[in-house]
């Protein structure tokens, strides 16, 4: 029987650990932020280059992903975008729920954002207003953002992408497995990358300042 | 973070020379280069870090 094919029956609003074999501190958030914001909640649909970042099929048929990868990836993204200067980090979001996420995020970290419709040519044609030569672009769907990747791949920069069960990874260096279409998944994704890129160019384990909830990334509904 | 034409790609052996490459270091230790070449790129190809054994994308 194909591993997608394991039949779980739980409950639709569980907010268990959803037997993700878990430890108290060993996540960014306790566990409990991340399954409230459906951050671990996929789709009906599952592409190849995914699979392998599901922890297991739910009773409805939607595909759970691993709540531990996601928060392992959020930590090793945020390290690698530390290591840009913050304006050479362009991040998009021409999904409606991320573009609140995307321009806070931004904002926080010194980065640029195009959020709302990216203008072909931003990254590839010099003679446009809106042309800017970053070093690393962060996709919120490599679906929906698919102008900007594929300038990203026309001039050479490394993409971080934000994937869901049924998205293609093609073209993307860094996947943090994620739900990136609901409203409160998106805030707390960003909310959370903002946090631990700060935290990485203090260098310091220590918390960082960081006054903004998650509720300041949220998209009004 | 040019793709440069004395680069390969981790994951082939490829050179990087040419549209749709790049190169970065690893997400996880910052200490090896990867490189991705535009067909390992566009397949989604993993790499594996030399230096750490991180799996990518
Ligand atoms: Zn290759
Ligand atoms: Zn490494």
């Amino acid at each position: 029987m194909p591993d997608d094919e394991i039949q779980v029956t739980e409950p639709l609003t569980s907010t268990t650990s959803e037997g993700q074999d878990i430890r108290p501190g060993e996540l960014l958030v306790p566990e409990d932020t991340y399954l409230t914001a459906g951050v671990h909640i996929g789709t009906q649909q599952k592409s190849a280059s995914m699979r392998h970042f599901v922890f297991k099929i739910r009773y409805d048929g939607l595909y759970v992903l691993d709540i531990k990868e996601t928060d392992r990836r959020i930590r090793l993204a945020a390290q690698f975008l530390a290591r840009f200067p913050p304006d050479k980090i362009l991040a998009v979001s021409q999904r409606q729920y991320g573009q609140k996420p995307v321009r806070i995020f931004a904002k926080t970290i010194g980065a640029v954002s195009f959020s709302e419709r990216f203008v072909p040519g931003s990254l590839t044609n010099p003679n446009l207003a809106e042309y800017i030569e970053p070093k690393v672009l962060m996709v919120t769907d490599p679906a929906t953002d698919m102008q900007g990747l594929s300038e990203a791949v026309s001039v050479g920069i490394p993409v971080v992408g934000l994937c869901d069960v049924n998205n293609e990874t093609r073209n993307v260096d860094l996947v943090i497995p994620c739900n990136n279409k609901g409203r409160v998944s998106l805030a707390t994704i960003y909310w959370l990358l903002g946090r631990e890129v700060l935290r990485a160019r203090s260098g310091s384990e220590a918390e960082p300042a960081y006054p903004l909830t998650i509720e300041d990334f949220q998209a009004a509904l | 973070m040019i793709a440069r034409a004395d680069l390969r790609c981790t994951s082939c052996g490829r050179g990087l020379a040419g549209r749709g490459a790049t190169a970065f270091l690893c997400p996880s230790c910052g200490v090896e280069t990867i490189g991705r070449d535009a067909r390992c790129r566009d397949q989604s190809v993993p790499y594996k870090c030399k230096n750490c054994g991180f799996v990518g994308p």
